[in-house]
């Protein structure tokens, strides 16, 4: 590659910038790559057949039932909410849409027990619906009901966070040309506003989902740890950690860690995708043009 | 408050879209949110105070925001020369590097505090080295230090990271050419540039912070008036079932959760009135 | 169609973007709206196509109240500025998508869809487009394919804002004269918006000037270029040079110019404005007799092409004029900066400065002294 003087003018000395990739790589491998690895060699120190065998437990296999329960309806309500407060702020303006905006990251800023406990609050049996459940005999807190308004809180922004920017960006002169085609309001939505924003719900879904299955402030806090029951994958590796199993703890947290990791593999391929959309964009224009 | 609209548009659904919004986020949220506050008005001034101020909560606080303020301000260290590297510098795997940034968003807390605890417990594989030169860390404050760190890594550099990117290469070569060393270039023009991002960074991963709960409970050892953290005094007193007490400390830490969430939405506001020059 | 709009008030918060417009568009008329940006004349636009609603007026399509009707029912042709097309949909299923989104009962079947929209790509010349995305097309094919997908649905009117605005010069100048030929064989009632006087002098049949939200101006490209409505439109239309003096007794003084304005019998040393183009002055060596001519100096020579332009310093008030003339006029008297000369203006226009008597403005072609 030739380096033009300019370039050389706005660049380090190559020991400096080797100190720095250094201390990126050091800090990084503390703080990232060791933990990450510590999770698959703690999993697989005593065998596979540990590892298998705390996998197919009943109680593991009850836990990944209920996380995958929670994620089923946690992540299509925030969808719907998502797709509608998007909608509402990107397209629109409106007095009060800045209040609004911060208001939904709220859940961001609460830590996720005070998540679990508001619930506790209301449902539990001295707050304020919890006297009328009882008498009708509805449990939502330590059931799976409050499993799911817990998750439900602290998954609450993330696909409106995702969506509302780049929405705005696209502005809305594709809603209009379609509207004066003769297209439906409906029409408009799932053929022009949807296509356009694929990419970003696919990553709000899986940052969602990848949330939803991996809480566990709030869930412990209204879970009430039963068994088989109430227990989620989180708090399955909790209690077999708390019980020394261990190898069984790492073996469950070695499948949240692979969901982690299929998270951050979306998220770089839907980047990839948009980088090489752009590029070929540009190669196709220079071709028409030149 | 009242939401309207400032100009009719001819894209329908605004009432459909706002309307499901406001009642969705008042029954997940709002609501909810406003149970603790209510629950906290049957103390009186008083019983909050005493409650809110025992040697036990107050020793928590302590440890909470102490171990939070030094875990950002790590960050904000490491994350503006980790941003830096990405972002100007070329080496080998530097994608996976860039990808694998996001980990701590999206691990579990639970799988990244039992992860951290096997690797800084006195036979982890860093505890071990440490423990020769005689560094305790994991049952101890020093182990919450390190949990933050983990959990808060990301936030510094994902908002310096853009800025850097969007910084003009004009501007430097600007400063080199009127004889500026690559230091003063860096002192006087480049950190000016991103230090409001690195503000905004530092308030998101300190709020972050101070509400943690998962990753730490294991590593903290969790003695009382030592490695306690004030999310954990809060799950104790509900497993006690002392209602008043979680909530009243949840309200303190609401609260100050709040004026954390104005400040990052002034300093964005601000950043942004710099940029639209 | 035609389209009549009566008193118009459209405001942004306490932006007034159009003071009552009251304008008349011919069936088969190509009509530009002008004006420089902020000046209404895309709001007006949105507001006929229903995009935007207006506070108060009224809108009619043949004769038709169309006001309340949604822009989805207004039946008009739209090719937006950015011609935001879907990005997501190959060029064919742009132009497609108006045929497509039709109530079921009016829906044509595929066939028939098929062979439009190939009907559409034949008169915009770009059948080897069909399969290509948006994003790999150039600027002007984008902006004929928007213009292809507006026409899909048989409009009866097609609004365009600033339709060749984020082209390049070369481009744009093709694209103008094909959208010319394109409404000359359609005889489709068109709108156009644009900032570019000479985009509108070259393609419209009419011209709307507009500034502050209302019309300066309706007429001919000829007659706004050469019988100015008011100072803002020559200001904007065309170079001008700027003389100031004073109106008095039915004469008007600039420098050492007088001119005879019977209209101005009247006005008492009223500040006057006199407005000559570029190309409507001579320069002589000496004075005429008459307090005809401008005492001036040469100051800088520019060969343009074809053109010769000559700034000169007066000598009255040490402001800059422009003077243009053909190469070979100047060749017969090659001045050269620091020359002395005297401004004789074939033809100008004078508005008066008074804001309590409405003067109309006095148009002097020369004669008469």
């Amino acid at each position: 590659m030739l380096v033009s003087p300019i370039q050389r003018a706005i660049t380090e000395p190559p020991i400096v910038r080797r100190l720095l990739i250094g201390l990126t790589l050091g800090f990084l491998t503390l703080f990232l790559f060791l933990p990450l690895a510590a999770v698959f060699y703690e999993a697989l120190r005593k065998g596979l057949g540990v590892y298998f065998a705390a996998l197919v437990d009943p109680d593991a296999a009850a836990a990944i039932r209920l996380t995958l329960l929670c994620a089923m309806i946690a992540v299509p309500l925030n969808l719907v909410f998502g797709i509608a407060a998007a909608w509402a702020i990107a397209k629109f303006e409106f007095h009060g849409k800045s209040v609004l905006i911060t208001l939904i990251d709220l859940p961001f800023a609460v830590s996720p027990v005070i998540a679990g406990l508001i619930y506790v609050l209301m449902f539990g049996a001295q707050g304020w619906l919890g006297p009328w459940l009882a008498a009708h005999d509805i449990k939502i807190l330590f059931a799976v009901p409050g499993i799911v308004l817990a998750t439900v809180f602290v998954t609450f922004p993330f696909i409106a966070r995702e969506l509302i920017p780049l929405m705005q960006e696209q502005g809305i002169e594709e809603e209009e040309a379609a509207l004066v085609l003769g297209a439906s309001g409906w029409q408009t939505f799932w053929r022009i506003t949807l296509p356009n924003i694929k990419w970003g719900l696919l990553y709000g879904v899986v940052l969602c989902t990848a949330r939803a299955m991996g809480e566990f402030g709030a869930v412990s806090v209204v879970s009430g740890h039963i068994r088989g029951a109430t227990n989620t994958l989180p708090l399955q590796v909790e209690i077999l950690y708390n019980e020394y199993q261990f190898a069984a703890a790492f073996a469950v947290a070695s499948l949240l860690t692979v969901l982690a990791l299929v998270m951050l593999a979306v998220k770089a391929l839907i980047e990839w995708q948009a980088h090489q959309t752009r590029r070929a964009a540009l190669a196709a224009k220079g071709e028409t043009e030149g | 408050m009242q939401f309207r609209l400032k100009q009719r548009s001819v894209l329908p659904g605004f009432n459909l879209a706002l309307g499901y919004t406001l009642l969705y986020m008042s029954l997940i949220v709002l609501i909810p949110l406003s149970a603790a506050f209510i629950k906290t008005a049957d103390l009186t001034w008083t019983e909050f105070w005493a409650v809110v101020t025992t040697p036990r909560v107050l020793a928590s606080y302590r440890l909470t925001f102490g171990a939070s303020l030094i875990a950002a301000l790590i960050n904000v260290s490491a994350g503006l020369v980790i941003a830096w590297v990405l972002v100007r510098y070329s080496f080998p795997g530097k994608r996976l590097v860039d990808a694998m940034v996001d980990l701590p968003f999206a691990l579990p807390t639970a799988v990244a505090g039992i992860a951290l605890t096997a690797l800084y417990a006195s036979n982890g594989w860093i505890g071990s080295v440490l423990a020769l030169i005689g560094i305790k860390v994991a049952f101890t404050p020093l182990g919450v230090v390190v949990a933050l760190v983990f959990i808060s890594l990301p936030f510094v550099i994902r908002t310096v990271q853009p800025v850097l990117e969007d910084l003009e290469a004009e501007v430097e070569e600007a400063a080199a050419c009127l004889g500026a060393t690559r230091w003063q270039t860096f002192r006087w023009i480049i950190f000016p540039a991103v230090r409001p991002a690195l503000l905004t960074g530092f308030t998101l991963a300190f709020a972050r912070c101070i509400g943690e709960y998962g990753s730490v409970i294991f590593i903290a050892g969790n003695l009382p008036m030592v490695s306690e953290i004030t999310p954990l005094l809060i799950v104790t007193k509900l497993e006690q079932y002392d209602y008043r007490g979680a909530t009243a400390i949840a309200v303190v830490m609401l609260v100050i959760s709040f004026l954390l969430l104005l400040l990052i939405n002034l300093l964005q506001w601000w950043s942004r009135q710099r940029h639209a020059i | 169609m035609s389209i009549a709009i009566r008193a118009l008030i459209k405001r942004f918060g306490h932006f007034t973007a159009l003071a009552g417009i009251n304008l008349d568009i011919q069936t088969g008329e190509l009509v530009a709206l002008l004006g420089p940006s902020g000046c209404g004349k895309t709001t007006l636009l949105r507001i006929i196509a229903g995009l935007e609603n207006a506070d108060s007026g009224a809108i009619q399509f043949d004769g038709q109240e169309a006001g309340h009707r949604h822009v989805r029912d207004r039946n008009v042709g739209f090719v937006f500025q950015h011609y935001a097309l879907f990005q997501h949909m190959t060029v064919f299923e742009n132009i497609a998508f108006g045929l497509r989104v039709r109530p079921r009962a009016r829906r044509l079947g595929e066939i028939q869809i098929r062979a439009k929209v190939q009907e559409l790509l034949s008169l915009i010349q770009l059948e080897w487009l069909a399969g290509r995305y948006p994003s790999q097309l150039s600027g002007g094919q984008r902006q004929r394919i928007a213009l292809a997908r507006a026409l899909a649905v048989e409009p009866q009117v097609l609004l365009l804002d600033e339709p060749f605005g984020a082209l390049d010069t070369k481009v744009r100048k093709e694209l103008r004269r094909w959208l010319r030929r394109l409404h000359d064989e359609l005889h489709m009632t068109s709108v156009f918006v644009t900032h570019d006087q000479e985009e509108a002098l070259e393609v419209a049949d009419r011209i709307v000037v507009m500034n502050h939200g209302q019309i300066e101006q309706i007429g001919s490209p000829q007659e706004v270029y050469d019988t100015p409505a008011t100072p803002f439109v020559y200001q904007f239309l065309g170079h001008i040079n700027l003389f100031k003096g004073r109106a008095h007794a039915g004469w008007v003084r600039l420098g050492g110019l007088r001119v005879p304005a019977p209209e101005y019998q009247n006005a008492k040393h009223t500040p006057a404005m006199a407005y000559v183009r570029p190309h409507d002055i001579d320069l002589l060596r000496e004075p005429e007799d008459g307090d005809t001519t401008l005492a001036a100096t040469v100051s800088r020579v520019s060969i343009l092409g074809s053109l010769v332009r000559l700034e000169l310093l007066q000598q009255s008030d040490g402001e800059i004029a422009e003077v243009e003339m053909t190469r070979e006029r100047y060749a017969t008297d090659p001045l050269q900066p620091g020359d002395a000369v005297f401004v004789k203006p074939r033809q100008l226009r004078i508005f008066l400065r008074d804001d309590s008597i409405d003067y109309p403005p006095v148009y002097w072609n020369g004669g008469g002294i």
